[in-house]
């Protein structure tokens, strides 16, 4: 089992986490765009999902999520399922392409963040919450999905490190194999 | 290439039904959920602290590059408003010295009484949703969840959550605070001041040059420390010293001068007392010598106030917080913009009597027998919180038990 835990990829996600949240927390809180905080963990929670599918996209939202509440003291896995969410929408919407651009991982990684961050408003009106839903959202979720969308070069080979995955290499097929 | 599959949906249902089960289990109340919380609490303050030293200076250099412009509004602002300050402040202190007497005369309650635990500010929440910062003062200070926490201005907001060294405060424009308050209808009668200071002079000119006099608190043959035509009254002399609530006020039988911060002599008071004159109409001049060659003249009327209690609710980040369920009866009072909102206070309400909260911005009827909505726009600043004071209170129900 502990070997498991070395070889899996929580050995790299969680201090990679560490470092986002911190981010996150400190100078993320200051550098505000419009009034408003750019989710750098749940972009990694996307672009997890678009680097290595909707599985592991859940298991590394899942557990950025958990340790954002964490720290941040909202209800265990309030968070982590808005995270997990954003996995799993970066994931599907990698399944378009095979070997999608860096413009189109851009893309889903932008759309991912957004579910997201649109999750939390949902979970909280689950869990009895009035009035979750405010004006604001409206300005956060395309700011936080451009922000997603621009540091996706960064987050999707990041993630790809943290899966320990490599780039998908495609060759060309030999003249024996095409015959 | 990423395959989905069943068993992949499998592994995100469990994430999913493993988060909605950490979710009941912490909004039940869980011991190890809180020891698992205060734990990486720990692990995470040393990385913190680390990350904010090596980004510290990308914060300076992007501050000095996307808020020098507004800075430089804001000092040109903030000048407007010291200028203001100084031809009002002749009005407020008056007010004040008579709002004490008359505290004492009734035995009224007063915040002066109440322990509190000044706290710094350490952060701020990392999402778009919460208004919540965290203070560095704890259970360990007698800090409650519950407890209204305040600055020099006025109410920030309540703890939410302690642990030993911190606390989470949820700060008033959160969308789900919630506290009763009290308007305060002037009634439209008061009378703003006519004639101000002129804006350009610098702050140091304005502390040379500002005297301030209070012909109607003065008494032949007796002297109190404000009457001094040689004390001068600067901006950061205001009338709330550093330890006092704002609001607050000296315990009964005890008064102290709002500018110079000395107790006033009794006598002075029996003497105030008996003065025959209504506390309408009393007349507040404030002169500014011939040294800076400009005069203030402040006539202040009194008015008849009126109070209205509400609910005041935030509304998140971008929204003045508003005040619901008024009566709005035109033959009591009719509420308006610059009208003054403070704790309502009782029994069962978490934070004292008379805490000041803002000023109404925006009035809005609404049909039927709702009565109006009231925008209010806080004393305190939010966005630049360094200190805050948490007032140890709790409320007379909880003490009673």
């Amino acid at each position: 089992m502990i070997a498991g835990f070395f070889q899996g990829p929580l050995v790299r996600i969680i201090p990679v986490g560490l470092i986002l949240l911190a981010l996150q927390r400190t100078i993320l809180v200051e550098l505000q765009v419009d009034g408003v905080i750019i989710q750098l963990m749940t972009a990694m929670a996307a672009a997890a999902g678009v680097a290595g599918g909707s599985e592991r996209g859940a298991v590394v939202g899942f557990v950025l999520g958990a340790m954002f509440d964490l720290a941040e003291g909202t209800p265990l896995g309030s968070t982590a399922v808005a995270m997990t969410v954003a996995g799993v929408v970066g994931g599907l919407l990698a399944l378009i392409a095979a070997d999608p651009q860096w413009w189109l991982q851009a893309i889903f990684t932008a759309l991912g963040t957004a579910a997201g961050v649109a999750m939390v408003p949902v979970v909280r009106l689950f869990v009895g919450e009035e009035e979750p839903f405010q004006q604001q959202l409206a300005v956060v979720l395309p700011i936080v999905a451009l922000a997603g969308a621009v540091l996706s070069p960064l987050l999707v080979p990041l993630a790809r490190w943290c899966l320990r995955m490599k780039k998908a290499e495609w060759k060309q097929p030999t003249a024996d194999v095409a015959t | 290439m990423a395959i989905y599959s069943v068993g992949r949906k499998r592994i995100i249902l469990a994430l999913l039904l493993t988060s909605v089960l950490l979710l009941t289990l912490d909004l039940r109340g869980n011991p190890v959920i809180d020891n698992v919380r205060d734990a990486f609490g720990r692990v995470m303050e040393p990385v913190e602290a680390a990350t904010g030293v090596i980004t510290n200076p990308i914060e300076q250099v992007w501050n000095g590059i996307v808020d020098y412009d507004n800075l430089e509004r804001e000092n040109q602002a903030l000048q407007d408003q010291v200028d203001r300050l100084v031809g009002t402040q002749a009005a407020a202190e008056a007010a004040v010295i008579e709002g004490k007497e008359l505290q004492a005369l009734y035995n009224l309650p007063s915040l002066s009484g109440i322990d509190t635990e000044v706290a710094r500010v350490i952060g701020s929440a990392a999402n778009n949703l919460d208004q919540v910062i965290e203070i560095n003062k704890g259970s360990n200070s007698g800090i409650a969840v519950g407890m209204p926490v305040v600055n020099q201005a006025g109410l920030v907001g309540k703890v939410t959550s302690v642990t030993r060294l911190t606390s989470r405060v949820m700060l008033v424009t959160d969308a789900r605070y919630r506290i009763a308050v009290k308007v305060t209808s002037s009634d439209g009668s008061f009378e703003a001041p006519v004639e101000t200071t002129p804006s350009g002079l610098a702050p140091d000119e304005i502390a040379d040059a500002a005297t301030t006099t209070l012909p109607s608190t003065s008494v032949p043959g007796e002297t109190v420390p404000g009457d001094d035509p040689t004390a001068s009254t600067t901006p950061d002399q205001l009338p709330v010293p550093e330890t006092t609530l704002p609001g607050a006020s000296p315990p009964p039988g005890e008064f102290v001068d709002p500018v110079t911060g000395e107790p006033i002599d009794p006598s002075v008071l029996e003497a105030l007392s008996e003065l025959d004159e209504p506390l309408a109409d009393v007349p507040t001049t404030t002169e500014i010598p011939e040294a800076a060659e400009t005069t203030t003249t402040t006539t202040t009327t009194v008015p008849v106030v009126e109070k209205e209690f509400g609910a005041l609710e935030g509304r998140g980040r971008l929204l003045l917080p508003q005040i619901r369920f008024l009566q709005d009866n035109p033959s009591l009072t009719i509420l308006q913009e610059g009208d003054l909102v403070e704790t309502a206070g009782g029994s069962e309400s978490l934070a004292p009597s008379g805490i000041p909260v803002g000023r109404v911005a925006n009035r809005a009827d609404r049909p039927g027998s709702g009565g109006p909505l009231l925008d209010v726009e806080l004393h305190a600043d939010l966005a630049r919180l360094n200190f805050v004071r948490v007032v140890l209170y709790r409320p007379l129900s909880e003490v009673e038990q």
